[in-house]
């Protein structure tokens, strides 16, 4: 049996400074992402998604749990080198304005990670580049110029080509489609989905545009205050959804079908990650809740088949409805702003 | 009845370093009271260079052009300080990024006083009375100790509707509101696209919201218009325009989009190309490069905003009809 691509578990990221708080922005999060496939996490600012993404790739070392890319132990960066087979994971970051080098040429900037892997000898370096522009459809020309000449969308296509350099088997992209207009993200997101086919790449996508990520990924995670609350196949998931935090993020998704209805706004802030409410964390937000959910923390459990959910609703005392049945009694009322 | 605010063969020419670039050719469009009027497209089609013009806050020398009438007052006649008092109590902007928009190192309570001691002439007792009732309407709670707190105390969300209370300080009648949901969560964003309806309703103030996110306009707006390359190339109802769109570039930006019912693995469909720069515009219909309908003429004569059943279109081809 092969162990999935990339398995996150219980992990916490915490964040301490002299005088202040210590904030567990990751409070024992679990995520899978199977080989080939696309997962998409979302959840509003201050969640800790981002937190959890540089946690995956080593870019903080986690307080506590495990990161495994294809079974391996992820180990945090340090000074030294990582080792060469964690290479094959990858991030992509949100700015592609911040994250290429605005000073040296587009060719040169994929050139350095094939060198730094010696990915490619020196005499088929330009032939690589030029493939690896071909991948995020630009034209091999675009290794001659510096980043300013593109547009946002073709610079993050070039911050993704830079990533494919090293020959990854997953990405983790942190918000690579916020910055950008409708027709760039379109544009992002078909080439994503496209090159995860292909070439089997596993994506790890963090966002908080929810419709972009329901048409893109296979499953859906949905974060809330460091912790999971809820994952299963976006189509089902959407229909259906199974905890009041995902209900009321599709909820919040205005529709451009030219009606005029007002998306329903959820009541409250994200609460301070350094004092979260006690039990379950959405419980002071949730219309739905109930005595127990300030009681108890509610566990991570399979609802329906492949359908998981943290929440005293669906996994209360009384024998579990089918969730259909559930999820016709969640109809949110209007909340005004 | 005649509009609150109406524009006419709006231009704006910026300086660059190579000589005049136009960002806006011949706008037109009005504003009604109450109304929410949207106006769409991607960046750099002058959307927000448009409604900087208004109000006098373009770089110097640029030359602005066309008639601007506010209840019957040319804005862009009016010298700077008529201009001041009448843009500071009748109209009111709102930013996209809250952060950059209010002052880091001044109270909200001081941001918020300032204007209405300086355009209503309230003393300082009063004035602090008029803050704390602009943070109770736009729902801050305990607006009291808000005002003795700072920008940074606020999520993104509280910030945005303190810009937003900051904005309506003066009772104005017309709300400009530039990408103000851009940077905020759905669940936030849905938060403050009510409050302005509640707003537009309860204060009969007329809004015009900028936005690239045809969603956002098609949840508030009455009103829209798409802007392309510093043209209006379509306007009209918001049902309308959004539900039948007859430009071939309101249709693409609508295509683009993610529709909730689409079938899994469709492909979206992106607008091949980019928009141009405002140096180099393509002679005819500004779109023509990019549009899967151009014939002959568009690359020629640049179509005419005429109007067509209830709407203004721009378009030679017009293959939605």
């Amino acid at each position: 049996m092969t162990s999935p691509a990339l398995e996150l578990r219980d992990v916490e990221v915490v964040y301490e400074r002299r005088g202040s708080e210590r904030v567990r922005a990751v409070a024992g999060a679990s995520l899978t992402v199977e080989r080939g496939q696309i997962v998409g996490l979302v959840g509003e600012s201050g969640c800790g998604k981002s937190s959890l993404a540089r946690a995956a790739v080593g870019l903080v070392r986690p307080a506590g749990g495990s990161v495994l890319f294809e079974g391996r132990t992820v180990e945090p960066l340090t000074r030294r080198g990582r080792p060469r087979d964690l290479a094959r994971l990858q991030m992509v970051f949100q700015n592609p304005y911040s994250s290429l080098n605005p000073r040296r040429k587009v060719g040169s900037q994929l050139a350095d990670a094939l060198d730094a892997l010696d990915l490619a000898p020196r005499r088929g370096r330009r032939a690589r580049v030029e493939e690896l522009l071909e991948l995020v459809g630009l034209p091999a020309a675009a290794a001659g110029r510096f980043p300013h000449q593109f547009s946002g969308g073709q610079r993050q296509r070039i911050a993704v080509a830079r990533a494919l350099a090293a020959d990854p088997s997953v990405l983790v992209l942190d918000e690579p489609l916020a910055s950008l207009d409708a027709s760039a993200q379109a544009q992002l997101a078909n080439l994503l989905v496209d090159l995860s086919r292909r070439l089997s790449l596993s994506l790890l996508l963090i966002s908080h545009d929810l419709a972009i990520v329901r048409h893109v990924a296979d499953v859906v995670s949905v974060m809330y205050l460091g912790v999971m609350v809820e994952t299963g196949p976006t189509q089902p998931l959407w229909s259906i959804p199974l905890h009041p935090y995902t209900e009321a993020l599709i909820g919040a998704v205005p529709k451009p079908d030219g009606r005029g209805e007002l998306p329903d706004a959820l009541p409250g802030e994200v609460p301070d990650p350094a004092r979260p409410p006690a039990a379950c964390r959405f419980h002071p937000r949730c219309p739905y809740a109930f005595d127990r959910c300030s009681r108890e923390d509610p566990l991570m459990l399979e609802v329906a088949p492949g359908r998981n959910a943290a929440c005293w609703l669906q996994t209360g005392e009384d024998p579990p409805a089918p969730p259909a049945t559930r999820a016709r009694r969640l109809s949110l009322p209007r909340v005004e702003g | 009845m005649s509009a609150l605010l109406d524009v006419e063969g709006l231009r704006v020419r910026l300086p660059t370093p190579t000589g005049f670039a136009t960002i806006v050719d011949g706008v037109d469009y009005q504003v009604e009271a109450a109304q929410v009027f949207g106006v769409a497209g991607e960046s750099g089609s002058g959307k927000t260079i448009s409604m900087l013009a208004l109000l006098g806050l373009l770089p110097q020398g640029s030359v602005v052009e066309g008639r601007a009438s506010f209840d019957g007052t040319d804005l862009l006649r009016l010298g700077k300080r008529q201009l001041r008092a009448v843009s500071g109590r009748e109209i009111g902007m709102v930013f996209q990024d809250p952060m950059t928009s209010l002052h880091p190192m001044l109270s909200v309570g001081r941001q918020l006083t300032e204007h209405v001691r300086r355009h209503l002439g309230l003393g300082r007792a009063a004035a602090a009375r008029r803050a704390e009732e602009l943070l109770a309407q736009v729902r801050i709670p305990d607006p009291a100790s808000a005002l003795h707190a700072y920008p940074h105390q606020f999520s993104g969300g509280m910030r945005q509707r303190i810009a937003i209370a900051i904005a309506l300080a003066c009772g104005p009648r017309l709300l400009i509101a530039d990408e103000p949901t851009t940077a905020l969560d759905v669940t936030v964003q849905a938060g403050i696209l009510r409050l302005l309806d509640r707003l537009r309703h309860e204060q009969e103030l007329s809004v015009i919201l900028i936005t690239h996110d045809l969603a956002v306009m098609s949840s508030l707006a009455d009103r829209v218009s798409i802007f392309y390359a510093g043209r209006v190339v379509e306007s009209g109802p918001r049902p309308e325009v959004l539900q039948q769109p007859r430009h071939p570039y309101t249709r693409a930006l609508l295509d683009a989009l993610p529709h909730p019912e689409a079938a899994r693995d469709t492909p979206l469909v992106a607008i091949k190309g980019t928009p141009p720069t405002p140096q180099q515009i393509p002679p005819g219909c500004p779109y023509h490069p990019r549009c899967a309908y151009a014939v002959d003429v568009c690359p020629v004569e640049d179509p005419p905003l005429a109007p067509v059943n209830g709407r203004r279109l721009a378009c030679h081809v017009d293959p939605f009809r």
